[in-house]
């Protein structure tokens, strides 16, 4: 197929292009028979996470097969081409020209005829990556947390929506949300097994995590971004790259977004400059419209108190939001517990081989500027509301990034630092 | 997490039916300290005797055994160097010790009093040969006829009451429970059964969970209760490759040591 050729059907609808491919056939549906048509996989972020949920399509449907694969660094894309040759076998189809390097690397694998993207790049990078995948008609999965400013975030509701528009299927990472167990308790909780919600509580309270130490041949980007988790324009900081996980949970369970937060924070244990200019923790207080308040603390501090949880209290029992419910009528979680890395790649194949639509992009674009509220509220010592956050223009993401020279941003200082 | 178990409710049957030699003259139980720290943990002796298990006799001699689970107490020294000055923990160690967990090991449940849970048998083991460097003794996981015979401690059949020795599904509210809160079995063992399953060595190197844990149905909860590791243990650890220290998703997988006289 020559560039022209594939470029003119880059920018046409997937199911269109599938038809054309499978000779003429006018029947959208009948494109992907169950578990049999291949499902042309793209992954652009090729670390870790990544590189796993490459295996999590594939074990979630038969077909897919993984077609082009895009990273900034080379070595962490050989690095996971040649761990997911491996692990997939035949069912790893990338040859040299279907892998790209480079800031452009997801320009090239969505100019490729792959059906979904798997987009798992560093957060700060997410809404380009959509809006580049939705315009060229991919259908897509995306790991949370999917911006770390509100004009990125912003950005991502109107890609969503163009997604709609054209019945591409959006799942997030966000994973609790295709566990049955949370599915079924949060199913309870809204229905009002335990009667009116009056109070919600989310933990991630954990050690520290990886860090790679500079090497002398790195500019300051590379540096940063070999270390994205410590630098807030790539991440979103902990609150939102880690933390997202149980404060969605909560959002999920009430229906609705809080309407401001108050945030006591800080940078306490992990101050070497190795770890960039993030916070250690974060003690934020969402208020939703009602009054209910969620209580939420994360933390990455070795050697302390940990919890990774979230509890739901109503005004007739109480929930973990997985697995039991206790008060007026109890209720235990009592089945399997599948991978759910992998159910929510199931639920979104099935969207596309038919099923029923699926557009996760909205919903988890406003939880990551829940998160970014609370952020905000940490790092201002200001209580920041909703309007705020969804106004703000304050951009963390720089224009055009080259390799080369980069400030670390200050440490935020509540009390001084500005939120604009 | 469901597991075959057949294999090994054949061997309870037989086990079930196999006789325990009778307890020797005792020796005594002795407090074991880590030094460098305020942590203690008691080992009580196991009469010597044998066992039948799979068709095999197992003898069983000069051996003392955890009266309890290993605690978080005790498995965090070994984790996070507690045992070192505070200034060398940064260093590389000459002794393997486990990596960053991701998340919360301890899921919340407790900590201080609580059985150390999520961990791999690897971990457990390595746990013991460091455990061994720090207190000259011969310190290692069970064998799982070991484990049977100290559980059973003389016993042919299954403790009248479940509940009163074990933390288990009708009891445990989804959750561990601190070690040494139920009653104890007839040679001070205690959570022999439930609370968390135990990590065992056994026949061609085969590494077994013992005993069942908090979120097993009381049918599980067993002294042939075993599990083996399957990829669902581990299944949303995010991590390539994944962790040889941690189980994210096995809550339920402790251990308890044992020491050779």
């Amino acid at each position: 197929m020559g560039m022209a050729r594939k470029k003119a059907l880059s920018r046409r609808d997937f199911l269109a292009t599938s038809a054309t491919a499978a000779a003429g056939l006018m029947i959208p549906k009948g494109v992907f028979a169950q578990g049999s048509d291949r499902l042309k996989v793209g992954l652009i972020g090729c670390g870790g996470r990544g590189s796993g949920a490459a295996t999590d399509i594939a074990a979630a449907d038969k077909g897919a097969i993984l077609w082009s694969m895009g990273d900034l660094f080379q070595d962490r894309l050989d690095g996971s081409r040649n761990w997911l040759k491996e692990q997939l076998k035949d069912r790893y189809q990338v040859p040299n020209d279907r892998a790209f390097v480079g800031f452009d690397a997801y320009k090239h694998v969505v100019a490729t005829d792959v059906d979904v993207v798997i987009l798992t790049a560093p957060p700060g990078f997410r809404p380009d990556h959509l809006r580049a995948s939705v315009e060229a008609g991919k259908q897509v999965f995306m790991e949370k947390p999917i911006a770390t400013d509100a004009p990125g975030a912003r950005s991502v509701l109107e890609s969503s929506e163009m997604a709609s528009k054209k019945r591409l299927n959006i799942v997030a990472g966000t994973q609790r949300r295709h566990d049955p167990a949370y599915r079924e308790c949060i199913q309870r909780i809204r229905d009002g097994q335990m009667g009116e919600i009056t109070a919600c509580y989310a933990y991630w309270n954990q050690g520290g995590l990886w860090m790679n130490p500079r090497k002398p041949e790195w500019t300051d980007l590379e540096w940063q971004l070999r270390n994205w988790l410590y630098f807030t324009w790539i991440s979103g900081d902990i609150i939102v790259e880690q933390h997202i996980h149980n404060i969605d949970v909560c959002l999920w369970a009430m229906g609705k977004n809080p309407v401001k937060a108050v945030s006591l924070a800080g940078r306490q244990v992990r101050t070497d400059p190795a770890y960039g200019h993030v916070y250690d923790h974060f003690a934020t207080e969402f208020e939703f419209d009602n009054g209910v308040k969620l209580i939420s603390m994360c933390r990455q501090i070795d050697n302390t108190a940990a919890r990774v949880s979230e509890q739901i209290v109503g005004s007739k029992g109480v929930s973990n939001a997985n697995s039991w419910i206790r008060g007026d009528k109890p209720w235990r979680w009592d089945g399997e517990r599948p991978n759910p890395y992998v159910e929510e790649h199931k639920n979104l194949v099935a969207a596309i081989r038919g099923g029923k639509y699926i557009n996760e992009g909205k919903t988890v674009a406003e939880t990551t500027l829940v998160a970014m509220m609370g952020r905000t509220a940490g790092y201002t010592g200001k209580e920041v509301t909703w309007d705020q956050m969804m106004s703000s223009e304050q951009r963390l993401v720089p224009e055009a990034l080259e390799f080369g020279p980069m400030p670390v941003a200050q440490v935020a200082m509540p009390g001084i630092t500005q939120f604009r | 997490m469901n597991v075959p178990r057949i294999a090994w409710t054949v061997i309870a049957l037989i086990a079930g039916a196999a006789a325990c030699a009778s307890p020797q003259k005792a020796r005594q139980p002795f407090e074991e300290k880590i030094p460098g720290s305020l942590v203690s943990f008691k080992m009580v002796p196991l009469p010597d005797g044998e066992i039948t298990v799979a068709g095999a006799k197992h003898a069983v001699k000069n051996l003392w055994m955890g009266a309890t689970e290993a605690t978080w107490d005790l498995f965090d020294i070994f984790a996070f160097k507690l045992d070192l000055p505070e200034a060398e923990r940064q260093n590389a160690d000459t002794r393997a010790r486990p990596t960053k967990p991701y998340g919360a090991p301890d899921r919340g449940f407790g900590h201080a009093g609580y059985p150390a849970i999520g961990v791999t048998y690897d971990a457990a083991r390595i746990f013991c040969q460091w455990l061994s460097f720090k207190t000259g003794r011969k310190y290692r996981l069970p064998t799982e006829a070991e484990w049977e015979y100290a559980a059973r401690a003389g016993e042919k059949t299954a403790p009248a009451s479940l509940a009163e020795v074990a933390w288990f599904w009708d009891n445990a509210d989804d959750s561990t429970h601190p070690v040494g809160t139920r009653k104890p079995n007839a040679w001070g063992l205690f959570d022999m059964l439930g609370n968390v399953g135990e990590w065992c060595s056994g026949p061609n190197r085969a590494r077994l969970l013992c005993g069942g844990a908090f979120l097993d149905k009381a049918k599980d909860v067993h002294f042939g209760a075993r599990k083996v590791q399957t990829d669902a243990w581990n299944q949303t650890d995010p991590q390539i490759p994944k962790s040889k220290w941690w189980l994210t998703d096995a809550p339920f997988a402790g251990f308890r040591v044992v020491c050779e006289g």
